[in-house]
Order: structure tokens, then sequence, then C-alpha cells
């Protein structure tokens, strides 16, 4: 009997043990903020609950940053982190928020649109909790999020999500995924409701243009590429011509499914007047056959597995020894998000979006994304925010 | 609401596994089973993972 107990005993320590071992670093990630510096163009922060009042005091509520131009214009809203296990749009909207001014229109940048997801990982695929981006100083360290919102904050889960309003019914986990509750309700679920506030974001503030940075497997069909749905088609294709003869990467044109719902180029442009736009750059690191899901592979995303494959014709996009690195895909990310704003300008002279001081493909592929990237310790007193 | 009543019930299953336990007698492989069964429900209502 005395053994017996003895044994127990050992055991619910090496439980406990286990638990706390296992358990703090989750709960740091999950608590981990990440500082933003306000670049010279930041006029503002806002936050998406000023929109979605149900948000407030939530894990879902997130920072607004607006950029308003010296001269009015048309308005622009940038979403990063909607996946937040695809951390180029996040980084892509930092450096318009550490970088950009805006001459003419205004800018809304928002760059943990997921912010639940965010603080969330995958611990079955190996994710890191976290990954650094060296710069000209040293590096900037950010979460790596999950796909999908942690179960925390929105749970449990449904065994069908049907979509709101149109009934359409979608896997369990979307409930959890911001690229599937689109436009999203007032008082639904958490990630509708993160949804619902930039969409009244969009219809209040009358934005024209709304860009989605995303992040695609090399194996997936739809990477590499522009989502739009019939109305920003025109200016889609002319940006991914342009961005072609100009800067010579490719990104081209994919038209949004009128029937698959939920996804934010097909319901911004359904329940708004903006034109959305979702950007895929191919991100190595979410495929499936790789090797060990490690942060120097998010950065370079080489792979021989997919080189492999790649030279079996099994790839969507050209992969070579070089991979496709994180330079890479925040570059295009700049460039046809920056060439999306010239062309809706040219078309819409009435209402222009003139940014500058934001680097192109080709500055980014040559400096890194560290260069664009602050030193939040060196930064001037009071433009660090936490998010 | 319904996350309060998962909650609820994360504790109660939680509650049952650490019952059996610590009346379990004879197999050291159930006793690990229980334990490792444990980890996610305890992790959960201590809003860790």
């Amino acid at each position: 009997m005395k053994r017996e107990g003895l044994v127990k005993a050992a055991m619910a320590g090496a439980f406990l043990g286990l638990v706390l071992w296992g358990g703090p670093p989750l709960f740091r990630h999950r608590h981990h903020d990440v500082p933003i510096i306000k670049g010279p163009g930041v006029t503002a922060v806002l936050r998406l609950s000023d929109f979605s009042p149900r948000l407030k005091g939530t894990a879902g509520d997130t920072l607004i940053f607006v950029l308003q131009g010296k001269e009015p214009g048309g308005k622009a809203l940038i979403m990063g982190n909607t996946h937040s296990n695809e951390p180029e749009g996040m980084l892509a909207t930092l450096v318009f928020i550490e970088n950009a001014v805006v001459d003419k229109g205004t800018l809304y940048v928002i760059p943990f649109f997921n912010n639940s997801g965010s603080r969330n990982t995958r611990p079955g695929d190996g994710y890191p909790l976290y990954f650094d981006v060296p710069t000209d100083w040293g590096s900037r360290q950010f979460r790596y999020g999950n796909r999908d919102a942690s179960p925390l904050d929105q749970w449990p889960d449904p065994d069908v999500y049907i979509h709101y309003p149109d009934g359409q019914l979608l896997s369990f986990i979307d409930v959890r995924n911001t690229n599937r509750t689109w436009p999203g309700r007032p008082d639904g679920p958490l990630m509708e409701r993160v949804t619902f506030g930039a969409m009244e974001l969009i219809r209040r503030d009358k934005i024209d243009v709304a860009v989605d940075i995303h992040g695609a497997e090399t194996m997936f069909p739809v990477t590499n590429c522009i989502v739009a749905p019939e109305r920003s088609v025109k200016i889609a294709t002319l940006a991914s011509m342009t961005v072609k003869a100009m800067e010579g990467f490719e990104n081209h044109v994919e038209p949004s499914p009128a029937g698959f719902r939920g996804l934010s180029h097909r319901e911004i442009g359904d329940h708004s007047d903006a034109m959305p736009f979702l950007l895929e750059a191919p991100i190595p690191f979410l495929d499936q056959p790789t090797g060990p899901k490690t942060t120097r592979f998010l950065l370079d995303g080489k792979d021989p597995f997919l080189l492999s494959l790649s030279r079996k014709k099994k790839l969507f996009v050209p992969y070579d020894e070089g991979g496709w690195p994180l330079e890479k895909r925040v570059g295009q990310n700049l460039s046809v998000t920056l060439e999306i704003f010239h062309q809706f300008s040219k078309k819409t002279a009435a209402r222009p979006i003139v940014v500058r001081g934001v680097p192109r493909y080709a500055d980014v592929v040559k400096n890194g994304v560290g260069r664009y990237l602050g030193d939040p310790a060196k930064a001037v007193a009071g433009t660090v925010v936490m998010n | 609401m319904i996350m309060i009543a998962y909650y609820i019930i994360t504790a109660f299953i939680l509650f049952l596994v650490g019952w059996n336990f610590v009346r379990e007698k004879k197999k050291p492989d159930d006793l690990v089973l229980y334990l490792l069964v444990m980890v996610p429900l305890l992790l959960r209502l201590l809003r860790v993972k």
C-alpha cells in the first residue's frame, strides 16, 4: 500500500513536471506583445472594437494604424496576419506603418488582423513559437501564429460552420478562420465580430481599396497571384502586368469564385463599395512534404524535398536552390500593393492614393526586410505601441 | 455561455479521470494513460493551450 502510494505520487509529480515544462512557453507566447513603431506617416491609432463594439476586451480586438495624407484622396485598407502562419503579410504591413508617408488619400493598416490566431500555434506540425528577422541593428522578434484563432478565445467549434448570411456549409475549423467568416455580424462568434469590424470600417469610412495579404503553399494552385472579384479584376490585371514588365516578377490574376463564401475577396466586394484584392505569395514553409519546420526554413524557404518535387514539375511556382526567401515574398507584396494603388489612382483620378517611402521588390530583395524595420529600443518616446 | 459549459464539462471529465487515477490499484499502464489524458484537459482548464 505504501509502495503504491509512492509510485502514484512519483507519477503525479512527473505529470505536473510535464505540464509545467510544456505549459509556460505556450502561455508566454500567447501573452507576448510585439512592438510596432509609428512611422512618419501614422496620424492615428484606432482599434477594431471602435467599429465592432462587442470585440472590446477580447483577443479579437486589434490595432488599426491610420496614415492620413496631406491632401484628400482615396482610402485603402491593408490587412496582414489574416492567417497568422503567413507572416509576409504582417511584415509588409509593418513596412508600410514604419516607412510610408501618404501624400494623397488615407491608408488604414491592420498588421494583426486575426490577433487571436497570432497567439495560437500548431504544435502537431512542429511550428516555432517565434521567429527573428535580421536587421542592420540586430533582429526583430515576432510571434509565429496559426491559421485559425485560438480555441481559448472561441470554443467549442461546431460540427459544421454555417456561413452567415449565405448559409453555405463550411468546414468546422473555418469558424475560427478570418478568411471564411466575412462579412461577419456584430453578435456572432468572435471571428465573425472581427470581420464585421473590418466591414464596418470599410462601409463607414468609405474605403475604396481593400488588400488582404496572405501566403500560400507552392503545391497549391492559387499561389503567387492576386485574387480579385469581377469589379477588381481590371486593376489586378494591370498591376500584375506592370510588375512583370517593370520589376520582373510573376504575380498572375485568379478570379474570385462567386460560389465560395466567406472569403475577403468575395464578401468585401459583395457587401460594400470597396474593391477587394487578396495577395498570395508562395511560402514553402506551409507545404506538407518538407523537412523540419524550422525558423530558418520559414525565412529562406529552402527545402530539398520541394526542390525534388520541383524537378518533377509538381509545384505551381518556379523553385530552385535559392528557395523562396522572405525578402521575395514581402517585396512582391509591397510592390503589388503599391501598384494596385497606382492603377486605382489612374482609373479614379478624383480619389488618388499616393504613397511614398515604401520600398519595392528589388529594394527588399537587395537589402532584406530588416532594413525597413526600426529598432523599438531606439525609437522616439511615445512612438512605440504594443500589439 | 456555451464556452463556459464546455469548461465545466472539461473540469468534470478531469475530475473523473483524476478520481480513476486515485482509485486504480493494479494496472500501472492505466495510471500512465490517465495522466496523459489529463494533460490537455488541465492545460485547457488553466487557459494555457
